[in-house]
């Protein structure tokens, strides 16, 4: 049974390799479905996720060439806003060939399952990966019960 | 109609494994001015040892696997891992030997120079 389902799995493999061929052939043909990446899925914002560690939450979100000093975190109790602006990097005295990789502006606001502490929040970026490590306000921490 | 069936079930043989992770072809700017060719991709979580660069006859692939700490509950999932792969045509002239590739912001910077020969020329005119 296990190798029938391997047949099927494969099938959608070969389906989803059909698919970004045919992104390459039209840069916006079925942009916002799936794990395509693209600055056009969430109307210009990028791309997040979002976890809860119990004591914090974490929101991870994809931002591809935004430098540091363009990036911009604000947060109000369950609120928190995301915005930057992505500058073109294009190099002078070059033609251009192709160009997919727009510039951008863009503002993604959350409202989070908790309030979390603004004082605490850390924001790291690597790699184009922007990481906030944003923990629960006291109140909004798991406690454990002890039964008596 | 035949009632012929088989008396040895077909061996079931063990298929390859199948992908779990999505392929995603990265966006990329391309750009070229005399001396070389410039291809900028947008490969956000890959570090620089999971990128591969290879230029092989004329065909250049650039792959990369991007890899996503999960701690606790997901509320919300719109990226996940994946392997970013990009296949082109480059003309033979490029100088393989003196590629260069920077990453910086999750954003690759591929410098192709283009060989000696293949640089345009700039013919002097003598007055006979």
């Amino acid at each position: 049974m296990w190798t029938r389902i391997n047949d099927i799995d494969r099938m959608f493999g070969a389906m989803n390799l059909l698919r970004s061929r045919m992104n390459r052939l039209f840069t916006d043909f079925d942009r916002s479905y799936g794990d395509d990446y693209g600055w056009k899925v969430i109307s210009g914002g990028p791309k997040t996720n979002m976890y809860d560690l119990g004591e914090k939450l974490q929101i991870v979100a994809e931002v591809p060439g935004v430098a540091k000093e363009d990036l911009s975190v604000r947060i109000q109790g369950n609120y928190l806003e995301l915005s930057g602006a992505r500058k073109s990097d294009a190099p002078e005295g070059y033609r251009a060939h192709r160009v997919e990789r727009g510039t951008t502006t863009f503002t993604r606001s959350f409202t989070l399952p908790t309030d979390v502490d603004a004082e605490k929040v850390a924001a790291e970026l690597k790699d184009g990966i922007l990481t906030m490590d944003l923990p629960k306000v006291e109140a909004a921490k798991p406690k454990q019960i002890t039964i008596r | 109609m035949s009632e012929k069936k088989d008396l040895v079930t077909r061996e079931e043989t063990m298929p390859e494994r199948s992908r779990e992770l999505s392929i995603v072809a990265p966006l990329v700017d391309i750009y070229e001015n005399d001396e070389e060719i410039l291809l900028h991709a947008d490969m956000p979580g890959v570090k620089k040892e999971e990128i591969t660069v290879n230029i092989d006859n004329g065909r250049l692939e650039i792959t990369g696997l991007k890899k996503i700490n999960k701690e606790g509950v997901a509320a919300w999932e719109e990226f996940g891992d994946a392997e970013y792969r990009r296949v082109f045509s480059v003309p033979q002239t490029i100088d393989a030997g003196k590629v260069k590739a920077e990453l910086s912001d999750g954003v690759l910077k591929l410098h192709l120079p283009k060989a000696a020969a293949a640089r345009p020329r700039k013919i002097e005119i003598r007055t006979a």
